[in-house]
């Protein structure tokens, strides 16, 4: 067999394995290195495994990913997430929708501490569902709304998903935060937009919450001040180059348990519990990433990237038509594959075609990151969903996903406005100086 | 006994995760001291990144077999789900089979990578670490996972054979 065609069998291979349900890391690294023995030799095949292993479990690059895991874990442990959503309640609770509202508001607040979508919409989804079913909520508007907008997660920053991605390519992870925080804005208003005009059409979907002076909602802010000094710190911090990722990340953590211990929230067992926590996540985005490396070795000496390369080039075909089949194939990718698996597996394919076709790297961050987003809250792997579903058992899953679908319009919506003006993920990190 | 095995296995688990989170906690408190140093004493903790690296090599392993107990680990259920017990049962021996050779590979080239960087004398960049401590020490980290897999394995089996 030629080495093009092992490497388009490995990956049937590969994802036959997916469908077969082995963990997407142990698939990765067992078909990688089973490829690579084949093309080389297994002396060869060998080293690298171990090797790989080794190097990637000790990165220091890689230790970003933990440190800024540990400090959405610790954020929530200390209560962030919960201050948050009261603060966003007591301004826009009493509109029609405004609970919701609330939702998006503070699920943007608390993905600007956490980098994770499960973790944003299953903290989110703990304190608002019950509030939203207190004020009689419509169940497709509460449900959909918590999914949702727990995928601002991974887009305003710190992303683990940007993270990953900025590693596979190389690309600065402090530029691609700040990438994120505009389209980060710009979707949070679609989603605000969005449950605005599900309430407009249909009023009883959103009763307004109880009305609040302006003098506790002025008091009120002071639940926001932790998140805003913890946020302005670490991506403030990375975007004038006082910190590397890493040290960001660890200042991130540090910070969020002073916030738990200054407000006497943090027990010992909570603490513990978010440590455990940030551990088991990290170790798993950690042999994601290694799998795809030693899988990533088997499709460089199988070519398949390289002979894509020279395909697409041989089809003439305009740039922005190849980003967008490119796109396509996240965007299908998504409805079957998390969004970290989607990455790690699609980008060392297509990073040499992105490359040759001089597409600006952090720009087309955002755009897989919203593509993933997608992903994380269509059937049938959408892992939003079922957390949502895991709070609220008595919601049905249809009625979850048929809540999510306006929104899955504002997502789609907000990756063709930036595909027409990608200055809005540019503008920013032109002036980051890491 | 299976499920005795699978207790012991919990318990050794949750032993290595304890080893995880400190290796973990470490990193923030030596990062965090190495920046506040640099930052306003302009002083920096001597070998900060090699700690940082070496502690990160610790918790990713020691927290591997509890990853797996816990089902952290991303993985697509919703086709093996929808077929008959039985067929699930045999579907997952085969694939945890072929875990179980991955590890044994995993922990065969950690144990052959660990005696090379002893008898070479390997050592971290800066403070001179020896490195082979750390190689067994994720080999044997990954000996629990390959007895996690091993009672699974065992479990699905007696599944697929169940009449």
């Amino acid at each position: 067999m030629s080495p093009e065609v092992t490497g388009v069998v490995g990956i049937a291979v590969l994802l036959l394995m997916f469908l077969l349900g082995m963990p997407v890391a142990f698939a990765m690294a067992l078909v990688g290195f089973a490829g690579f023995a084949y093309l080389t030799s297994p002396g060869a095949a060998f080293t690298i495994l171990s090797h790989d292993i080794f190097t990637q479990f000790s990165s220091y690059p890689l230790s970003v990913i933990p440190m800024f895991i540990l400090m959405g874990t610790f954020a929530y442990a200390s209560g962030i997430s919960r201050r948050l959503y009261g603060t966003a309640y007591n301004w826009v609770g009493q509109l029609r929708g405004g609970l919701t509202m609330a939702t998006v508001l503070a699920c943007s607040g608390f993905a600007a501490i956490c980098g994770s979508t499960a973790a944003t919409a299953a903290t989110m989804g703990k304190i608002a569902l019950p509030e939203m079913k207190r004020y009689n909520y419509d169940d497709t508007l509460a449900t959909g709304t918590v999914a949702a907008a727990g995928t601002l997660g991974i887009l305003i920053p710190p992303s683990t998903v940007l993270i990953v991605y900025g590693i596979l390519t190389e690309e600065s992870i402090g530029r691609l935060f700040v990438a994120g925080i505009l389209p980060g804005i710009l979707l949070s208003i679609f989603f605000v937009g969005t449950v605005f005009f599900i309430c407009l059409r249909n009023p009883a979907a959103g009763p307004p919450g109880a009305s609040v002076s302006w003098g506790e909602r002025i008091k009120s802010l002071t639940g926001i001040i932790e998140a805003v000094v913890l946020f302005g710190l670490v991506i403030g911090g990375l975007f004038l180059g006082w910190f590397s990722p890493t040290q960001a990340g660890a200042i991130g953590a540090a910070g969020a348990l002073v916030i738990g211990l200054a407000r006497r929230e943090l027990s010992w067992r909570s603490f513990f519990e978010a440590g455990k926590d940030g551990l088991t996540t990290s170790c798993m985005v950690i042999f994601i990433i290694t799998g795809a490396i030693i899988f990533g070795h088997f499709m460089a000496v199988s070519r398949i990237p390289f002979v894509l390369v020279d395909w697409i080039g041989g089809l003439n075909l305009p740039s922005m038509a190849i980003i967008g089949i490119i796109s396509f194939i996240f965007f299908i990718g998504g409805f079957f594959m998390d969004s970290m698996a989607l990455i790690v597996l699609l980008i060392p394919i297509f990073y040499p075609v992105l490359i040759k076709l001089g597409v600006d790297l952090i720009w087309f961050g955002v755009i897989v990151v919203l593509l993933a987003e997608m992903g994380v809250i269509t059937p049938p792997v959408g892992v939003n969903v079922f957390i949502i579903k895991g709070i609220a058992p008595d919601v049905p899953i249809e009625k979850i996903f048929k809540g999510i679908f306006p929104f899955l319009v504002g997502l789609i919506l907000c990756v063709i406005i930036l595909m027409i003006f990608p200055q809005i993920a540019t503008f920013l990190p032109s002036f980051a100086t890491y | 006994m299976l499920e005795k095995f699978e207790k012991f296995n919990q318990r050794i688990s949750g032993w290595f995760e304890w080893v995880g989170i400190a290796g973990l906690l470490l990193i923030v408190v030596i990062t965090g001291v190495d920046v506040i140093g640099a930052k306003l004493f302009t002083w920096r903790l001597f070998g900060a990144i090699d700690i940082v690296m070496l502690s990160q090599l610790t918790a990713i392993a020691f927290a591997a077999a509890m990853t797996l107990i816990i089902g952290r680990h991303i993985q697509i259920e919703f086709i093996v789900e929808r077929l008959p017990q039985r067929a699930q049962a045999v579907i997952d021996s085969i694939v945890l089979l072929l875990e179980l050779g991955l590890f044994f590979l995993i922990i065969w080239r950690l144990c052959v990578l660990g005696y090379s960087f002893q008898t070479t004398g390997e050592s971290s960049g800066t403070i001179y670490m020896p490195l082979y401590p750390f190689a067994y020490g994720v080999a044997l980290a990954s000996v629990l996972v390959f007895l996690v897999l091993l009672s699974r394995f065992l479990s699905s089996l007696a599944k697929a054979v169940k009449r």
